[in-house]
């Protein structure tokens, strides 16, 4: 049976490794906190502003990184075409998360899926509730409304040939408040590919909301472990014995 | 040495450095007299049927490969997308025709009237069917990573010595004389993938 997945998001930002909170660089890490054995899978996202910073620092960072990394590598952050995502392929992605970038130009997301496969194109979604109370998507750090709903969007994604789909919550980032469970469920409800959740784990339970409640494929966190050997193993202990099938 | 096939598609990179991981040297070339001087060959890939095809017919890697592999029994190989272009055809995006050295044939998966998602990606198991010396120190069931859409089908069960579940039943592993695919990817399958990648490149 396929296992769900708990996967660790590391944000860089000008090629130091940091946490967020409320979508802003909140504190750096100093240690080494990333267990590659216990973790199903890793997201690299480099979040420097557009026009900020040294985008070879970053690649650096990953390419090391990815050297030792035996589990798949999703990277993002400022990808606009294909070229950004031939760079990141170099350097050692296995999937290229674009969000942004494929709202500025929906072709994009077809253009990497036919040119890499459907596996290799991520699409991430960045959402919160509008004025008017409804799930909207906004692009660039969550900071520029769409009009668009999260579930048209990841339906539009899927269409172009979309591989995955990651939902955020914006409104939910860094809080440990839990994951927007309704927001990950309308995503998963409208779509056929799988869908993780970002954004809010606080506690174990969040991870089994987030798995029976949200129909998510995986779990997505930044901030909740200090990314100790036993902390992924003590998640996926706890998610077992509620019924939650994860690779030990 | 180990040579690598490059023909344009995929992280050739995670593959050489699981490769390194175990002890062993890659290349990654798509000339064929640098494929012919090598130990063992491994074809990987990923993406779709009809390009990887096109790339190994752009770059003339067809017939050496096929001399190679069929004739010269060189130790192969394939790795997901690699593991499908050896079968006869594939009906991702229209029929394509593959490298056909194995009797089987690429259809898309089948996971059923049920809710489970294609692709079908992550951890699952690999049931031993069949003695192989991949599964050297590989438990039963051991969890590997896979990510694909489609998947292997033959009538030849001899060739078949690992199954997954989704769904369906579908050919995880194959092994026929010197011609050794896998479905998902050791070089993303920490130790098990590991442990089965440093076996091929040992004793296959």
């Amino acid at each position: 049976m396929l296992r769900k997945r708990l996967i660790t998001v590391l944000t860089f930002n000008n090629g130091t490794l940091f946490r967020t909170k409320l979508f802003e660089p909140d504190y750096r890490y100093t240690h080494n906190f990333v267990d590659s054995w216990s973790v199903d899978e890793v997201v690299i996202l480099d979040i420097t502003r557009d026009g900020e910073g040294d985008r070879n620092k970053f690649l650096d960072v990953v390419r090391t990184f990815a050297h030792d990394c035996f589990v798949p590598i999703c990277i993002g952050g400022g990808v606009r075409n294909l070229d950004d995502v031939g760079e990141l392929m170099k350097v050692g992605a296995d999937k290229v998360m674009v969000n942004t970038g494929a709202l500025e130009r929906p072709d994009l997301i077809k253009a990497i899926s036919r040119a890499y496969g459907a596996q290799c194109a991520v699409v991430s979604i960045d959402a919160k509730k509008n004025d008017a109370g409804e799930y909207e998507v906004f692009s660039k750090f969550g900071c520029g409304p769409t009009s668009k709903s999260p579930s048209d969007w990841a339906r539009e994604a899927e269409d172009a040939g979309a591989g995955e789909i990651l939902i955020t919550s914006i409104e939910r980032d860094g809080s440990l408040q839990g994951y927007d469970i309704d927001l990950c469920r309308e995503v998963s409800d409208s779509v056929s590919i799988p869908v993780l959740g970002l954004g809010g784990a606080g506690n174990w339970k969040h991870f089994l909301e987030g798995f029976q409640k949200g129909g998510l494929s995986a779990v997505c966190t930044q901030n909740i472990y200090h990314f100790t050997e036993s902390s992924i193993v003590s998640a996926k202990n706890f998610l077992t014995k509620s019924g939650i099938e994860v690779r030990l | 040495m180990i040579g690598i096939v490059d023909y344009g598609l995929g992280n050739l990179t995670s593959v050489a450095g699981a490769i390194e991981k175990v002890g062993f040297e890659p290349i990654i070339t798509s000339d064929p007299s640098e494929l012919a001087r090598m130990d063992k060959l491994i074809l990987p890939g990923v993406g779709a049927f009809g390009d990887g095809m096109a790339n190994l017919k752009s770059r003339d890697l067809v017939e050496p490969l096929r001399d190679l592999v069929l004739s010269k029994k060189k130790p192969f190989l394939g790795i997901c997308l690699g593991f499908q272009l050896i079968a006869q055809s594939s009906e991702e995006f229209g029929d394509h025709e593959g490298l056909a050295w194995i009797d089987a044939k690429i259809t898309r998966l089948a996971p059923g009237e049920g809710a489970l998602r294609i692709p079908h990606v992550g951890w699952n198991d690999v049931h031993q069917m069949r003695k192989s010396v991949l599964f050297d120190g590989v438990p039963d069931d051991g969890l590997f990573y896979y990510v694909h859409s489609y998947r292997m089908q033959t009538s030849n069960t001899d060739i078949v010595v690992g199954e997954c579940d989704y769904g369906d039943r579908f050919i995880s592993i194959i092994q026929a004389d010197n011609i050794y695919a896998t479905q998902f990817h050791p070089e993303k399958s920490q130790l098990h993938g590991l442990t089965l990648l440093k076996n091929f490149l040992e004793k296959g």
